[in-house]
């Protein structure tokens, strides 16, 4: 079941690229019929999920080189289902925005096909090589989409991305094989490296080899700046995954990796991370709002939330993490179609100068449309209720906030430097004179229009209806937090810790009468 | 039956808006945009009809207020509940949004007749309309929170109506950031509050707060984070300036905004009364504030030129009186105080838009002369005046003189003197609007200006009546303070101060005697007052400083450090590959002394814990 989810963007990939005698369009459609097929076999498995089994199910086991203790062992959960879900929908999205005039189209849509099924793999992957190896395995072909369809300073970016991934990688196979190792085995199978019993001081050392190792793919600061220049020189549609899908496999990693693995550890350095968290938060809204590219402040900006992510990490509770974990759906829908909406700015007006671009909101000559779109977007990235992003960023608030105040009080601050940013970025783009002069700009088509129509229509969905989202990230958040050991929350968090909440007594007069109609009320999920 | 279908009422303008989309971004050009605003009208006309009807059943059962929730979010322990109140007061306050609605949009019609942006403009009006009676009827700190930040964002939408004007897109910033700003302190609020009282239901807060017994260091920070939301919206000091910048707006979305969108931060802050009323601290940083505000607010508006700032001062000043209301436990006074303000204002601004819209300018120094030429705008203007300050016995006296009389019961005579000031000083700032608007000679701007449309001058007379007739309704509702309670001498004095204030500005400025009144008063006061206390420098000075400053300085240590670092470490590895090659001499002789020395080097390091057990070895040998 879980399989097609990398076979069918395998074969696609194989297919173009071995047929020579294919034209850009049919190379173009090709591409498109198979990521939406992986998008339709990703809508079935969340039909065929099981909402009330926390653990993993669908799996699927093939022995590969079991001297190595190197499988093919595939197993969904709800953070797995909900990452895969977005590399599904998003890869599809991207492919659809890559510009129609490519340069060696057949070659850019395999790989791109290739990234998505080494993605979904990893994902789903239930062992700790297997996962190493479809890590790695995807940053070849991202290189190369950096390194040939990008634009200004490609190479330096490419080889800048290049290095760091791979330093990246290199520490987590250190992490990983000394855990392994270190357990007397060669045993690399997700659940036996949970149930590891090495000492607190092993653990914590291990647990920072893999925190660096991951911060570096989120990126966490300081580890970041390959990311501005990566993200900048990429294409569109490059951005996007990259963005979108591929910084959510540092997140992925670290709660997978991190926390499920080293629970104690875990314990023991979230305040540290919390605060850092915050920190991340502060410096990257902060830097954003000096940038003078809107590429960049959008890079920057994704820097900036995916302190939020950790900081859910951190916290230790359910709803932080499940806040957390949706963050990363969210983080990447509203980066993706922030990127889109940036790269159609760049296609029709010919620039990302914040101090070039000016009055795109005229109806005429403008980019109304587009516009409009980068409104909502800025507005969800800076945690405007109604939309999803402020759902996620709530959750995350909510639970940390018991846990550590402080550092969630500085993140709250993080999203009204958020919001300064977007309102420097629309008041210079979309407000203002468009000069005559200059203002003939090619028309935005609907079919360039389509992606960010049903991103913004997701974004929008999920903000006022968030239980569709929520659902299915919360089992596996609560299963997450219930490894963290008691005791060690309690040394942690101490008095701080969540008490049960109390329910209040209530007086008799406080009645309550349900609607005739749920307003909003999800009752059953399929 | 109706009561309970209550829910809807937001939902009618909500439909609206999403119909005129359609027409914003020109799908339908055909048409031309105006079947957009006929379509806005109907659905907040259908709003209006469904919230009459419901007030009339719940009034006619004497029911008590009911309540409802729906579902919407459960995570892990967290259970959001959309909590609403119908209550005769909910249902009362959405009548009021609706009609002044109903108002404004007509009014539009007639005052943005050329203009090409009206699918957005009603849109974010409905929107407005929709966020406000949402936020009336609901019961929960948490969706209030949420409202309001969704009317931040239509702020900024509606006073960047006009987007193409620096001066337009600078206000509208301005705006969202400062509500922005009060909406995120809010939020901490929020998110503190609920580990004390594991609730966010205002009734289920109140009833929490009779007993709770907090930290009262920690219950102030709470305190002062709710209050802050309810001051950026109130545009209350020191986050008052964008109430100002937004003038910059078109006119008919001002009449709502003045009237009922500042007032929403009043009414989340009447709801959380009891709450705030835990630490003392807060109800005093509360009065404070609201001092502070009023009595600036007030003195701030006289010496405007601008007809839109004169009104927008004083609508901070009168939202100060709120505060000061709720800052000594007078959540009723508040309601009140904000229902009469809410009509008066609304005609005030609609008068001052008839007379913008063709006497083409703004400054009141180019005006005069105007009543012969519009009797019926001046007329509105003095009505709404009227019903503004303390004047019996329209509305605004009622509910000054309720807060005036707790006030004096409750002892804070300082207070009792800040609101007869305030009260003296807008009435004198309202004579002088009046005055150079429509007394003396035509200027040359005022010799042509006719009345306005009749789908202006409807809204305005409908608005006159409405104000004239309050106080019947008020008798009627049974909303009139006991005439037994009140305090007869503060009745006198309310009266004396806003005769007094009209008195002095219609001797100055009606009647104009002497040359220039400015001359009594000593340069630098002037200035000060006119330049709103300079706060757009003192902003420009402190917060906006401070974040341009740090971001600068963290974007070089971002490209110059951090990245800087980074590529150092690149090119020094480079540099030392290409250094290291020219060290290669291609000496057989010198490759084989480096591998010896080396191995001699290592055969030590790895033997050296044996070292000691050698030399011994060799040592005892000798001997």
């Amino acid at each position: 079941m879980l399989t097609p989810l990398l076979l069918i963007p395998a074969v696609g990939a194989i297919a173009l690229a071995c047929w020579s005698g294919c034209s850009a369009q049919r190379a173009r459609s090709l591409a498109l019929a198979t990521a939406g097929t992986t998008l339709l076999w990703t809508v079935w498995l969340f039909t065929q999920f099981d909402l009330t089994d926390p653990g993993f199910q669908m799996r699927e086991f093939l022995p590969w080189i079991p001297q190595l203790g190197l499988n093919y062992d595939l197993g969904l959960d709800g953070l797995s289902l909900l990452m895969v879900a977005l590399n599904s929908l998003l890869t599809w999205i991207a492919l659809w925005s890559s510009p129609t005039t490519l340069d060696r189209p057949r070659l850019f849509y395999s790989l791109m096909l290739l990234v998505s099924a080494g993605v979904a793999g990893a994902f789903l992957a239930q062992n700790l090589l297997l996962f190493f190896l479809l890590y790695e395995v995807e940053l070849v072909p991202l290189y190369l989409l950096v390194a040939i369809w990008g634009g200004e300073k490609k190479t330096y970016a490419a080889t800048k991305f290049l290095l760091y991934t791979a330093l990246s990688g290199a520490l987590m196979l250190a992490g990983f094989l000394a855990t392994v190792l270190l357990t007397d085995g060669l045993d690399f199978r997700y659940m036996t490296a949970m149930g590891q019993t090495l000492p607190l001081v092993a653990q914590t050392i291990l647990l920072g080899c893999l925190v660096v190792a991951f911060g570096i793919k989120i990126p966490l600061v300081p580890f970041h700046t390959w990311l501005p220049d990566t993200y900048v020189a990429a294409s569109t549609p490059v951005a996007m995954i990259l963005g979108g899908v591929l910084a959510k496999l540092g997140t992925y990693g670290l709660f997978r990796f991190g926390l499920g693995m080293f629970p104690d550890a875990w314990a023991l350095l979230a305040p540290y991370l919390a605060v850092w968290a915050a920190g991340g938060v502060l410096y990257g809204a902060v830097t954003a709002i000096a940038q003078k590219d809107i590429k960049r402040m959008v890079a920057y900006s994704s820097i900036g939330h995916m302190g939020y992510v950790l900081l859910g990490g951190a916290a230790l509770t359910d709803l932080a993490l499940t806040g957390a974990v949706t963050q990363m759906v969210s983080h990447g829908l509203i980066l993706a179609i922030l990127f889109h909406l940036v790269g159609l700015v760049e296609a029709k007006v010919g620039t990302r100068e914040l101090d070039v671009l000016n009055g795109l909101m005229n109806p005429i000559r403008g980019l109304p449309m587009t516009s409009a779109l980068l409104v909502l977007g800025g507005m969800a990235s800076a945690g405007i209720p109604g939309l999803m992003g402020f759902v996620t960023e709530f959750l995350v608030f909510q639970g940390s906030y018991a846990t550590y105040p402080i550092p969630t009080l500085l993140a709250v601050t993080g999203t009204g430097l958020t919001a300064v940013y977007f309102i420097i970025l629309l008041n210079r783009t979309c407000f203002g004179r468009l000069d005559n002069a200059i203002a003939y700009f090619p028309k935005v088509s609907f079919t360039e229009q389509f992606p960010a129509l049903i991103l913004a229509t997701l974004i929008l969905f999920l903000g006022i209806q968030p239980n569709w989202l929520v659902k299915w990230g919360e089992p596996t958040a609560s299963s997450m937090v219930a490894l963290l050991l008691p005791r060690s929350v309690e040394v942690i968090a101490g008095d701080r810790a969540p008490t049960s909440p109390v329910a209040l007594e209530t007086p008799a007069d406080l009645s309550h009468k349900a609607l005739p109609i749920a307003v909003a009320g999800l009752k059953s999920l399929p | 039956m109706i009561t309970e279908t209550s829910w809807l009422i937001p939902l009618y303008p909500l439909i609206g808006a999403l119909l005129t989309i359609p027409w914003s971004p020109g799908l339908i050009r055909r048409t031309g945009p105006r079947p957009a605003g006929y379509i806005n009208i109907a659905a907040t006309g259908m709003a209006l009809i469904h919230s009459l009807l419901a007030f009339n059943a719940l009034w006619n059962s004497h029911s008590s207020p009911q309540f409802f929730f729906a579902p919407w979010l459960q995570v892990a322990d967290l259970n959001l509940n959309i909590s609403l109140e119908v209550s005769a007061i909910t249902l009362g306050a959405v009548i009021l949004i609706a009609g002044l609605n109903l108002l404004a949009q007509i009014y539009a019609v007639g005052y943005l007749e050329m203009d090409w942006g009206w699918g957005r403009f009603f849109a974010l009006m409905a929107l407005f309309e929709a966020g406000m009676s949402a936020l009336v009827l609901c019961n929960s700190l948490f969706f209030a929170y949420i409202l309001l930040e969704i009317l931040t964002l239509g702020t900024y939408l509606l006073v960047g109506f006009w987007y193409n004007q620096p001066l337009v897109v600078t206000g509208a910033r301005d705006a969202f950031l400062t509500k922005r700003v009060g909406d995120l302190v809010l939020l901490m609020g929020v998110l503190a509050i609920y580990p004390l009282a594991h609730t966010w239901d205002f009734r289920e807060l109140a009833a929490w707060a009779q007993t709770a017994e907090v930290n009262p260091t920690l219950m102030a920070l709470v305190g002062v984070g709710l209050i802050a939301g309810p001051m950026s919206k109130c545009a209350q000091f020191p986050l008052h300036l964008w109430l100002d910048e937004a003038m910059e707006g078109p006119l008919p979305s001002t009449i709502l905004r003045n009237a009922v969108v500042v007032a929403t931060g009043a009414w989340v802050l009447v709801k959380l009364q009891p709450v705030l009323a835990l630490s003392p601290t807060v109800l005093t940083v509360m009065v404070a504030i609201g001092s502070t505000t009023a009595l600036g607010g007030t003195l701030i508006s006289v010496a405007q030129v601008d007809v839109k700032r004169v009104l927008s001062y004083l609508s901070s000043a009168y939202m100060g009186l709120v505060f000061i209301a709720v800052g000594t436990q007078q959540p009723a006074a508040a309601l009140l105080l904000v229902l009469t303000y809410a009509l008066a204002m609304a005609l005030l601004v609609m008068g001052a838009g008839s007379t913008i819209l063709n006497v083409i300018t703004q400054d009141l120094r180019q005006m005069g002369g105007l009543w012969s030429r519009r009797p019926m705008t001046g007329l509105t203007v003095l009505v709404g005046a009227f019903g503004l300050v303390a004047l019996p016995p329209l509305g605004g006296f009622w509910a000054m003189l309720k807060l005036v009389t707790g006030l004096w019961a409750g002892s804070h005579g300082l207070l009792v003197g800040v609101v007869l000031a305030v009260n003296a000083i807008a009435a004198f700032s309202l004579a002088r609007f009046f005055g150079l608007m429509f007394a003396g000679k035509p200027h040359q701007m005022t010799v042509r200006a006719p009345e306005p449309i009749w789908l202006m001058m409807v809204p305005m007379m409908v608005g006159v009546g409405f104000t004239l007739h309050l106080p019947l309704v008020l008798q009627t509702l049974g909303l009139m303070p006991d005439f037994s309670t009140l305090n007869m001498d503060m009745a006198l004095a309310l009266t004396w101060a806003s005769i007094a204030g009209f008195s002095l500005g219609a001797v100055v400025y009606v009647g104009q005697f002497g040359e220039n009144p400015n001359r009594f008063i000593p340069k630098g006061l002037q200035n000060l007052l006119a330049f709103d206390f300079y706060t757009p420098r003192l902003y420009r000075l402190s917060v906006v400083l401070v974040v341009d400053l740090l971001s600068r300085l963290t974007d070089w240590l971002d490209r110059y450090f951090v990245d800087g670092l980074v590529n150092f470490v690149g090119l020094a590895s480079l540099v030392s590959g290409e250094t290291l090659k020219y060290s290669n001499s291609g000496r057989f002789q010198f490759y084989m002394l480096t591998i010896s020395v080396c191995v001699v080097v290592i055969s030590i390091v790895m033997s050296w814990h044996y070292l000691p057990d050698i030399f011994t070895a060799a040592f005892t040998l000798m001997n």
